[in-house]
């Protein structure tokens, strides 16, 4: 990087500002996961880790976690297919209409999630599927699905349309051609999709609130509810579940596909 | 017998069978319909917010009887008038949308220098670390992060006993229209990050390095060359943020404390407290058009920057 002493100076106070501003939370959440009193104190009341114990114990949580995990595995499930056929078919062909597609398929985005999520409320209580798992994790498919598109077509770009052609001029029929050459070459695209489903479906949680009932409730939903009452640590303890799944995440990202992909221009 | 199975493994007999059905169920002829069929998955699946918008239109245009609690079988347009008129959605329509014109300042602000560090630096560790201590909190849900910043600022948080260490009395630090103010420019700082960075690689670096050597310090390199290369992510980053902070939940409901509602939380209340769908649904129907109407505007105005999908780059 070129430039003189102040340029370096007022990008890194911003930066550390920044910097803070993003860690901070996580930084204390883990911290307070390890006090050894009853309430949160700063400085803690040395360290324990009663609070691991305590929520492992608790069969609640537990619940809450598994019916979490499931609903993000239906979400990636049902993403991977749709998402990396319809990023495909926008990155390599001349589709009519392509625009209006476009904007389409950025629905999810543009409408906000409070306006989906009641939304899908309404449709799935009419349908008598409300009060289940699975509708859930389709919402959380639904309002994230532009993510995997998008993750899709970013690498179906860098993919030379003559490979296709070589193939099927060596005679191999149209799915070779898509299992063998196009799917290899949109891998990294669908890594990266299917991850960030997986762990937005995980931390879905405006939407699970609106489709979920007392008996399948949701980790985060959990949280939100026992933080209204009293911050005790146990909730802290509880947090850092979500803490580890986010470094699982970046560190499988960084590993599979370079976190750098995200800085990529198109 | 042996010596044939080898030579035509089973790998290849599935294969086989999966194109006599695929040439079966989708002729050759048909090929030109293929990226349709590929894309109506997602055309389906996204079909389901379509209609869940038409229920909701449908469900605002009824009445709530307060004497009996049905709601009424023909349409009027008395939610919308209610909608407009109660003093209490305007306060906090208001507030919404103050908020998310500061927050998408602020986040800009901060996320611009964050992202060109990330790009320009020489030194793949501190991109790495940038890169991780970015996603890290974006991977952590809302609920998780503003519980923590609870801890850090609540009554009995960490600054208030650090404040009273030093014989500083408690200050009132969350249940405020800052607190909400801060926790969503937190939320909302990785958005703007990943969607500002991509704009910025495409800047070549002599670009700056010309503009240094013609004379221009690097304010002036910043704000005649950087930052009009940069529009595209500062559209894609500012229409992200604008809208999910006008539309956010979580983050009003947390650390604003029931007194700092935002739109979202008004069209909850409607359907989980006050029981009155109509008028929540002619809420949340009014929302997504304010929404709506502010992407088509800045599309309109500056095109679609690094949100755009697809082929065409606006």
């Amino acid at each position: 990087m070129s430039g003189s002493r102040s340029k370096s100076i007022v990008l890194w106070t911003l930066v550390t500002i920044a910097l803070v501003t993003l860690s901070a939370p996580t930084i204390v959440v883990l911290g307070a996961s390890f006090t050894g009193g009853n309430i949160i104190t700063f400085p803690p009341d040395g360290l324990s880790l009663r609070w691991y114990a305590r929520i492992s114990q608790a069969s609640d949580l537990r619940n809450a976690f598994l019916r979490t995990l499931q609903v993000a595995t239906v979400c990636t499930i049902v993403a991977i297919p749709v998402g990396t056929l319809a990023g495909i078919a926008l990155a390599k062909y001349a589709v009519r209409f392509e625009k209006t597609i476009q904007i389409y398929l950025l629905l999810p985005f543009t409408i906000p999630l409070i306006g989906s999520g009641i939304g899908l409320m309404l449709i799935f209580g009419n349908a008598g599927i409300l009060g289940q798992l699975w509708p859930v994790g389709i919402a959380c498919c639904v309002i994230n699905l532009p993510f995997m598109i998008w993750a899709v077509t970013a690498s179906a770009t860098g993919l030379d349309p003559d490979l296709e052609l070589a193939a099927a001029n060596c005679g191999a029929p149209p799915l070779q051609v898509f299992f063998s050459v196009t799917l290899p070459a949109v891998m990294p695209g669908v890594i990266t999709g299917s991850l960030l489903m997986f762990i937005l479906a995980l931390n879905e949680f405006l939407v699970s609130l609106l489709l979920v009932d007392a008996r399948i409730v949701t980790l985060p939903v959990l949280i939100y509810n026992s933080i209204r009452s009293i911050i005790t640590p146990d909730l802290a303890a509880i947090s850092v579940v979500f803490i580890a799944c986010s470094g699982v995440a970046v560190f499988l990202l960084d590993r599979l596909v370079g976190l750098d992909i995200f800085l990529k221009s198109k | 017998m042996r010596a044939a199975r080898t030579a035509y493994p089973l790998k290849w007999r599935i294969m086989d069978a999966l194109e006599g059905v695929a040439t079966a169920v989708w002729p050759a002829r048909f090929r030109h319909a293929t990226p349709y069929l590929m894309l109506l998955p997602a055309v389906l699946l996204v079909g389901l917010l379509v209609l869940g918008l038409i229920q909701i239109a449908d469900a605002s245009l009824r009445t709530l009887d307060t004497t009996t609690f049905q709601f009424s079988d023909d349409y009027s347009i008395a939610n919308f008038r209610r909608a407009l008129t109660e003093p209490l959605f305007l306060v906090v329509a208001q507030r919404s949308l103050v908020a998310a014109l500061i927050v998408t300042v602020v986040t800009l602000v901060f996320a611009f220098p964050y992202a060109y560090l990330m790009v320009r630096t020489r030194s793949p560790g501190l991109r790495k670390f940038l890169l991780v201590a970015l996603f890290l909190p974006f991977f952590i849900g809302q609920v998780v992060r503003a519980y923590g910043w609870l801890i850090i600022l609540g009554n009995q948080g960490m600054v208030n006993e650090a404040l009273g260490l030093v014989g500083v009395a408690p200050m009132r630090l969350i249940y405020n229209y800052p607190a909400v103010l801060f926790g969503l420019v937190q939320y909302m700082l990785p958005f703007a990050v990943l969607m500002l960075a991509p704009a910025l690689t495409a800047i070549p670096e002599e670009l700056e390095a010309a503009a240094g050597s013609l004379g221009a310090n690097w304010v002036r390199t910043f704000i005649h060359v950087v930052l009009p290369l940069a529009r595209p992510g500062f559209i894609g980053a500012g229409v992200v943020v604008l809208t999910l902070s006008l539309t956010d939940f979580a983050v009003p409901a947390i650390l604003g404390g029931g007194s700092q509602d935002f739109i979202a939380n008004a069209i909850y209340d409607q359907f989980f407290r006050t029981s009155d769908q109509g008028l929540g649904a002619m809420l949340a129907l009014m929302l997504v058009a304010l929404g709506s109407i502010l992407v088509g505007l800045v599309f309109a105005l500056f095109g679609a920057g690094t949100l755009a999908m697809g082929r065409s780059r606006a």
